[in-house]
């Protein structure tokens, strides 16, 4: 821990509500997270102790600044009364592997140096974050002895594909908790459970990088901690080019789930059909932005990988499995369709590969990325002139499926 | 003339028969040598084996990664089995150093002591070669998947280029360990490596200097506009 953090978290003590912020080179967006959180505290708790921490991987421009900067009287406007204490800022770098989860470890860090009662996490690039957002996050923990908020967005029926196409379904599936946005990256969390996060050793895994999302959402269900989710409204993110990030955020978040998989086999073993859990929020429908997305080039991405991957691919899937999809990579673009039981087996053949450690590790995620791409290629197509309604029941579909192959992976995992 | 004619093939023969005695137990002992050698090394590959897989050797390779390892490298025998096999060969070679030596021919007398004198360098050479195609393996694999998911169409021949000049090279570097024909097979590879490099040199900047403007034309061109491939949130 960083000694200048030590001496002003020694100063603080403690503290009742702690946020979190992880950033890197976030500037554009920054300062309207910072506004939206101190006002949210402000407005939904005034007479509690409340620290924001913001731990950042080294930003290059001004995104520190920026968040020191940020102050009450920006915000006066929209408070009815003065929050009774001042809002404590810190910001501080964090350390250890790059990534996501290390400035997560320093926020976990300093919430059990301070005694936390509740804590919330955002993320620094968010555009359509409100004061609210700290509300649903926190009270659930704060007054209703919740251990894990996770959050529900209103997200457009395109986006959130590795979430709607693998972590959720499979999440559902073996731990038997219907949490909708299990790698959402806004979540609100007990000290309690900050400090049971802490005690892991998993800060040299992907758990570091990307991972902890579903690392913390699968911890606090498997150790049976109290969960919920909060309806937060629209997500939309600051605009950056995500096909730049496809490798390691999908590598790292799968690795994670893979591994936890070996971790608690013998929990989700027993685990027969999935429960909904406790959901707070007012639902209500949003406009989000409309999306590009270039089919032609990810149907391309999956031929190549029928072609060239098939040798790799064949270690891990059954011959019937490897045959269907030799079959799909020769249809034609417009009757492109991959479908989704074939994508099941592919994800739990996928995972016995993983445990066994058949293939490489990182050799064997890197080779999922063109039948994913072939996936969600097929789940656009097929789902281009539905509403977000419609493609919500599809995903629905998706995971009863998951839940009904289940025995499949059971049988090939022993 | 008959008396010289018969003691001269009496002689002969005497001196053939005598010869054939002295040979006669050093043939008997490497045969011995051999029987006895072989039947030793098929008893200590079983012996070893049956230990092995009772102390569960293989799941123990598996945890330690062996297994994976392995099969990486396309070996389709278990770490028990291999490492049986290795001494039931290990064993097979000393017989035979052994048998031949038993036979006290001239060109074969110092055959041990060069042999063992020979060995260290021959295990050097033989775990360069392994480690080198094993190393050899990965890293193709590695460039495959890499290439494919950047959607390189020539995806596998980028791969097999970078497997075979990691195997070369490590057969290189052991044969020059083994001192067989050292500056040869530096020459050669300098040569040859040289050449390869040269090759694609000329074909890029001669023969597809269009195909490398475009690609670069079209590659700093999307950067300028600030294209992204598409506008999909995966998380």
């Amino acid at each position: 821990m960083e000694k200048s953090f030590q001496i002003q978290l020694e100063e603080i003590k403690e503290t009742d509500i702690l946020i979190g912020i992880p950033s890197y080179n976030n500037v554009r967006t920054i300062g309207h997270v910072v506004r939206a959180v101190m006002a949210g505290i402000a407005k939904y708790f005034p007479k509690a102790r409340a620290v924001l921490v913001n731990s950042d991987g080294g930003s290059t421009d001004g995104t520190q600044e920026e968040v020191k900067k940020v102050g009450i009287e920006d915000f006066k406007m929209i408070l009815t009364s003065y929050p009774l204490r001042a809002i404590q800022k810190i910001v501080t770098p964090y350390h250890g592997v790059p990534g996501k989860g290390s400035a997560f470890r320093t926020i976990f860090e300093a919430a059990a140096s301070l005694k936390a009662k509740a804590c919330a996490v955002v993320d620094s690039d968010l555009r359509s974050i409100t004061p609210e957002w700290m509300e649903l996050l926190l009270r659930p923990i704060y007054e209703e002895g919740f251990d894990y908020a996770a959050p529900l967005y209103a997200r457009h029926k395109f986006d959130g594909t590795i979430t709607n196409s693998i972590v959720y379904p499979l999440t559902r599936a073996l731990y038997g908790k219907r949490v909708r946005q299990p790698i959402g990256g806004d979540f609100g969390f007990s000290g309690k459970l900050a400090e049971f996060y802490l005690t892991q050793e998993v800060w040299e895994t992907d758990v570091a990088r990307f991972g902890i999302d579903i690392w913390m959402t699968t911890l606090a269900i498997a150790e049976g901690y109290k969960m919920c989710q909060c309806y937060l409204g629209a997500k939309i993110h600051d605009i950056k080019d995500p096909g730049t990030d496809l490798g390691p955020m999908f590598t790292q978040v799968v690795s994670s789930v893979y591994r936890l998989m070996g971790n608690y086999q013998n929990l989700w073993k027993e685990v027969k059909e999935s429960q909904p859990v406790p959901t707070f929020g007012f639902h209500y429908e949003v406009g989000v932005e409309p999306i590009s997305v270039n089919v032609e080039r990810m149907i391309g991405n999956f031929r190549l990988g029928v072609k060239d991957l098939m040798e790799i691919w064949k270690k891990v899937l059954l011959p019937e499995t490897a045959h269907w999809l030799e079959s799909i990579g020769r249809l034609p673009n417009e009757a492109f369709s991959f479908p989704q039981g074939l994508w099941i087996r592919i994800i739990y053949d996928f995972a016995v590969a993983y445990h066994k450690g058949s293939v490489h590790r990182e050799h064997l995620l890197k080779s999922m990325i063109p039948l994913y791409l072939g996936r969600v290629t097929s789940f656009i197509k097929e789902n281009q002139e539905s509403s977000a309604k419609e493609v919500e029941e599809k995903i629905e579909s998706l995971c009863t499926m998951f839940e009904e192959m289940k025995p499949y992976l059971i049988e090939r995992w022993e | 003339m008959g008396e010289v004619w018969r003691e001269a093939i009496s002689e002969s023969f005497n001196r053939f028969l005598g010869k054939v005695i002295t040979f006669l137990p050093n043939l008997l002992a490497m045969i011995t040598i051999f029987v006895v050698g072989f039947f030793f090394a098929w008893v200590v590959k079983m012996l070893l084996l049956r230990f092995l897989r009772a102390i569960q050797f293989d799941k123990a390779g598996e945890r330690w990664g062996l297994t994976l390892i392995l099969s990486k490298g396309g070996v389709a025998y278990s770490p028990a089995n291999l490492l049986s096999r290795f001494f039931y060969w290990l064993i097979v070679l000393i017989t035979l150093i052994l048998g031949i030596n038993a036979l006290e021919v001239a060109a074969t007398k110092n055959l041990t002591a060069q042999f063992f004198n020979y060995l260290p360098h021959l295990f050097a050479a033989v775990i360069i070669l392994v480690i080198g195609y094993l190393i050899a393996i990965f890293l193709g694999q590695a460039t495959l998947i890499a290439a494919v998911n950047a959607q390189m169409e020539s995806a596998k021949l980028l791969s097999r280029s970078v497997r075979w000049f990691i195997i070369i090279l490590s057969l290189t570097m052991a044969l020059y360990h083994l001192g067989i024909a050292e500056k040869v097979i530096i020459a050669a590879f300098t040569i040859i490596f040289g050449g390869i490099v040269l090759a694609l040199a000329i074909a890029f900047g001669w023969g597809g200097r269009e195909l490398a403007k475009d690609l670069l034309d079209r590659l700093y061109k999307k950067k300028e506009k600030g294209e992204g491939p598409d506008h999909l949130s995966h998380i």
